[in-house]
């Protein structure tokens, strides 16, 4: 009879939106089902789990992470940003990205749109606002519906009347 | 930015034709939606299915013993245990029968049938013991069938060992006069043209959750068509449907993908009753591209006869779906009668005699995704138009000018019966020809200098069948839908549809469409849908037949609440009936100043104050309306003809493309829509649909292909590194334009958009680089068109000599 390797734990410590968290998971646990399963954030979504469409975009110590890609224990230490932060009062009000996606009907099924979010929050916008440079950005993140154009001008409208931010 | 009105609107109404901003954002902006892999209840196990590994083989044996040994594994299920279950249904004589199994018993037919499903308290332990399971599977391989060719050969090895060969459907539609004119015409000419194989591949994967709770099995499911799941569950495990409820979560994307029930909507519920626990299945992106439906596939043989001046006299086309192995319900045979029928596109072009054949092969089974077997037909004839123009000298774009659909020419009944009921076919060419005018211009001058690009036009004009009938597919579910409005005492608006939504914006739309009915605001109203429990029975969404059954339906419903509450409203002002009229969310005596009275007033009346109510009155004030769009049919008459559609959407696409000739590659530089689905009821989501569109018919056209290895059936493609989405570098800028010829059967003119935009970018993208290749007599005729088949062609064409001086 074939055993299995007995699965081993590890104990991390994580800031996920400004709180700190401390689990014991398993060591093969992917960040983006800690985040889902054992923190309960669910806004961070999986299209593929191999670290392509983008998707499951966070943000880890400033950095966008496809968090499919990505072992919890790897996030050991870390402050994690997700698409529940962004609003600035939780869900009942939205971010100027968030209204600009709402008034350039940016999204429909919305299942691509907090990677996509995510991929824009981790960037300085004064080096990614002109178009071009938002088609490079949001390349890597797959979106099914909108065929792009909405998602770039909203973009492009949240960054230009931003002005110097 | 998107204008928040437009010159859509119309008198008569206040927010049909408004972009009224979407209902829908505010949850996935925030992270707040609950798609299906959010849905968590207490207790809840995790299923993954084992799934062969061969193309075609007999099961010999399944060794379970060590999955179940696994620490956390709950059970492992075969085949074997769902004995009880009933097989799908095979409603249709004329469709090959398949007696789907839920989980495959003895004999596999392609890499990816889930033939046994582990159970276990957590998915990274069910994946482990899923390994084992695989591992202790035996197998004898049994020869395969790879494509059409192969399933059609003589001797070829069949799927099912009772039919008479791999063949399906095979259905012909004779046309005398087509031979006559074949007889009489100056020239003819064959040729093949091919639609590959892709998938909708919205980016959620599919879900299972299920739930039981006393005698109710609540199953969510992430299914276009909520209402045919539960039909289905009850039928195949024996259960009352009022027991079972299915709800659709929010929804990442669907594209007919989502309209199948598949074996894991029965197989999930099963473990919940076997179990008496909480079950959830989550598809991986790896199992999606095997074990969802796939799509297109399609050969076409065809012969056109024609006259020297470019008249095409008729044209015979055999049109060949690969089905997979066909095991999936609803049955994948319905795209290629759509092909069949709508061979002649946006045309008048009656001289016609089809075949449509339907095989099945060693692969997925194939089914539906947007377009639905229209995409390939507006390939085969924009490409048989552009050789006739070649072949005769005649400018492309004036011989589709002479053979479009021309007003005062519709209704129009196609040669296999569909009835297109109006629409802008001339005219919408005419202004997109406007359009592109300037920007061909603009991209020539860009390109003039470069002696290693060519640069080309494509055309593609279309119809797109909306509402369809699912009869002759099904042999349940005809072409209708239903809506139930209710006023609550303090006069808020409920609206439950029998449809479903997945990123489209139908709650939006429907309060649009109530809003308008019942004189209130859209924020008044509460859209109820996607729950067998708390909407009524409807269809679901597919078919582009969203926006048509909403209207009829929601109107229908209203007008009958109206009704009531105008007697109610009557009474209460102690005025005659007809003298009521509905403004502005109350009830006025026309030409009185005596005060309103509201919709809670008429609400509060007919629910809790009886006191108030005209004597005799029932109490209650929600109606239903169950909506079936005039000249929809749903069985064919004894020539194999019928109008399947209820309504007929239009458009023009014309692309600009540059092709490098020393890579093959080959970008599109415009792209113009002038698309025609009716009366518009929210120009910005209508926008969105065609944007969407036409991004997936532009992956269809350059990048996405399913490929399956000739000699052993086994797929080339485990993820989206081989399966090419495109990103927003690859899809280009859009210019879209609109028009509306108003169904002339429909209560608002409303027609239908969802698939419209898919339809064109094939025909467009191989008409264009053809066209730019032209110098070498470069034909193109089949999809994708990738930079590997660009330089083959030019290859073949004898033009690859010298191409690093930019000389072909």
């Amino acid at each position: 009879m074939t055993i299995l390797e007995p699965v081993s734990e590890v104990d991390v410590e994580v800031t996920v939106n400004g709180r700190s968290h401390r689990h014991r998971v398993a060591a093969r646990l992917l960040l983006s089902d800690y985040i889902r399963d054992t923190v309960g954030l669910t806004g961070t979504h999986l299209g593929c789990e191999h670290g392509y469409c983008g998707a499951c975009t966070v943000i880890v110590d400033g950095d966008a992470v496809r968090s499919c890609l990505m072992l919890t224990v790897q996030a050991d230490g870390a402050e994690i940003r997700t698409v529940e932060d962004l609003a600035p009062e939780g869900a009942s009000s939205l971010s100027p990205m968030q209204q600009s996606f709402h008034d350039n009907h940016a999204l429909q099924c919305g299942f691509c749109t907090a990677g996509i979010l995510m991929t824009l929050e981790s960037v300085d916008p004064t080096d990614w606002s002109e178009p071009e440079r938002i088609i490079e950005l949001l390349s890597g993140n797959l979106c099914r519906c909108t065929g792009y154009q909405n998602i770039v001008a909203a973009v492009a409208q949240a960054w230009n009347s931003e002005g110097d931010v | 930015m998107i204008p928040s009105s437009g010159p859509h609107i119309r008198s008569g109404t206040r927010f049909v034709g408004r972009s009224v901003p979407r209902r829908e954002d505010r949850g996935p902006l925030t992270g707040g939606s609950r798609y299906i892999a959010d849905v968590k209840l207490a207790g809840m196990l995790e299923v993954v299915f084992v799934r062969s590994t061969e193309a075609h083989a007999r099961i010999v044996s399944v060794d379970t013993s060590e999955a179940r040994a696994v620490d956390g594994v709950e059970a492992v299920f075969t085949a074997t245990d769902l004995a009880e279950v009933e097989s799908f249904p095979d409603h249709i004589d004329s469709i090959g029968p398949v007696r789907q199994r839920p989980l495959a018993t003895d004999r596999v037919r392609y890499v990816g049938s889930p033939y046994a499903a582990v159970v276990a308290t957590d998915r990274y332990v069910a994946e482990d013991a899923a390994a084992l399971v695989a591992a202790g599977t035996e197998y004898e391989p049994l020869p395969t069938v790879a494509d059409i060719q192969q399933a059609l050969a003589p001797g070829a090895p069949k799927l099912y060992d009772d039919w008479d060969d791999n063949r399906s459907v095979d259905i012909a539609y004779p046309r005398p006069e087509a031979d006559r004119a074949f007889a009489e015409a100056d020239h003819t000419f064959t040729a093949t043209y091919v639609s590959q194989r892709q998938t909708g591949l919205p980016i959620e994967t599919r879900g299972v959750v299920s739930d039981i709770d006393g005698g109710t099995l609540t199953v969510w499911t992430s299914t276009q068509s909520p209402h045919m799941v539960r039909t289905t569950i009850a039928l195949m495990l024996g259960v009352p449907e009022p027991q079972v409820r299915v709800i659709h979560p929010v929804i990442g994307g669907g594209f007919g993908v989502k309209t199948h029930i598949y074996p894991e909507d029965i197989v999930v519920p099963w473990i919940t009753r076997r179990l008496g626990r909480p079950a959830r299945w989550i598809e991986d992106r790896m199992e999606s591209l095997l074990a969802s439906v796939h799509a297109r596939d399609q050969r076409h043989d065809v012969e056109v006869a024609y006259d020297g001046d470019g008249t095409i006299r008729a044209v015979r086309c055999t049109s060949t779906l690969d089905l997979g192995s066909g095991e999936i319900f609803y049955p994948g045979t319905a795209p290629v009668f759509a092909t069949n029928s709508c061979i002649t596109g946006a045309y008048d072009l009656s001289k016609v005699q089809t075949r449509a054949v339907a095989v099945v092969t060693n692969k997925t089974p194939s089914g539906a995704y947007r377009g639905f077997g229209i995409p390939e037909s507006t390939l085969v004839i924009e490409r048989v138009i552009d050789r006739v123009a070649r072949l005769t000298g005649t400018d492309r774009a004036e011989l589709r000018r002479r053979l479009l659909l021309r007003p005062g020419q519709t209704p129009y009944v196609m040669h296999a019966g569909g009835r297109i009921d109006s629409g802008s076919h001339a005219e919408s060419f005419e202004q997109a020809l406007e359009l592109a005018a300037p920007a061909l211009k603009r991209v020539r001058a860009r390109h003039a200098h470069d002696p290693d690009v060519r640069v080309g036009v494509g055309y593609a004009n279309y119809v797109e069948p909306t509402s369809p009938s699912y009869f002759r597919t099904t042999g349940h579910w005809g072409g209708g839908d239903a809506a139930t409005v209710r006023v609550d005492p303090d006069g808020s608006v409920r609206v439950a549809v029998g449809l479903s939504a997945f990123g489209q914006g139908a709650e939006t739309t429907a309060a649009q469409l109530a809003a308008d009915a019942l004189g209130v605001s859209p924020s008044e109203v509460t859209v109820v849908l996607g729950d067998t429990e708390r909407a009524p029975y409807g269809l679901g969404s597919w078919g582009s037949r969203g926006a048509m059954m909403l209207t009829g339906s929601v109107m229908l419903a209203s007008e009958r609440l109206t009704a009531k509450a105008r007697a109610i409203a009557a009474h209460m002002l102690e005025a005659a009936e007809s003298d009521i009229v509905l403004a502005d969310g109350a009830f006025h005596v026309a030409g009185s100043s005596q005060p309103s009275i509201s919709w809670a007033q008429v609400a509060t009346a007919a629910w809790i104050r009886k006191v108030d109510l005209p004597d005799g009155m029932e109490e209650g004030l929600e109606t239903s309306g169950y909506y079936h769009p005039e000249h929809l049919e749903h069985q064919p008459d004894d020539t194999g003809r019928f109008n399947s559609a209820a309504s007929w959407s239009n458009g023009a696409h014309i692309g600009i493309v540059s092709v490098r000739l020393s890579t093959g590659e080959v970008s599109i530089e415009d792209y113009i829509v002038v698309h025609d689905c009716g009366t518009v009821i929210n120009p910005a989501l209508v926008e969105g649909q065609i944007h969407g569109g036409v991004a997936q018919g532009i992956a269809g056209a350059m990048y996405e292909h399913l490929q399956y290895d000739s000699d052993t059936a086994y797929p080339r493609f485990a993820s989206f590194m081989d399966y090419l989405v495109p990103t927003c570098a690859e899809v280009p800028r859009l210019s879209v334009d609109h028009r509306e010829s108003p169904a002339p059967d429909q209560p608002l003119g409303v027609k239908g958009c969802g698939e419209g935009g898919t339809i064109g970018p094939p025909a467009v993208v191989l008409g264009a680089v053809s066209d730019a290749l032209s110098e070498w007599g470069v034909e193109l005729t089949e999809c994708p068109v990738t930079p590997v088949a660009v330089r083959a062609a030019l290859r073949a064409a004898g033009a690859a000599r010298g191409r690093a001086e930019g000389n072909p």
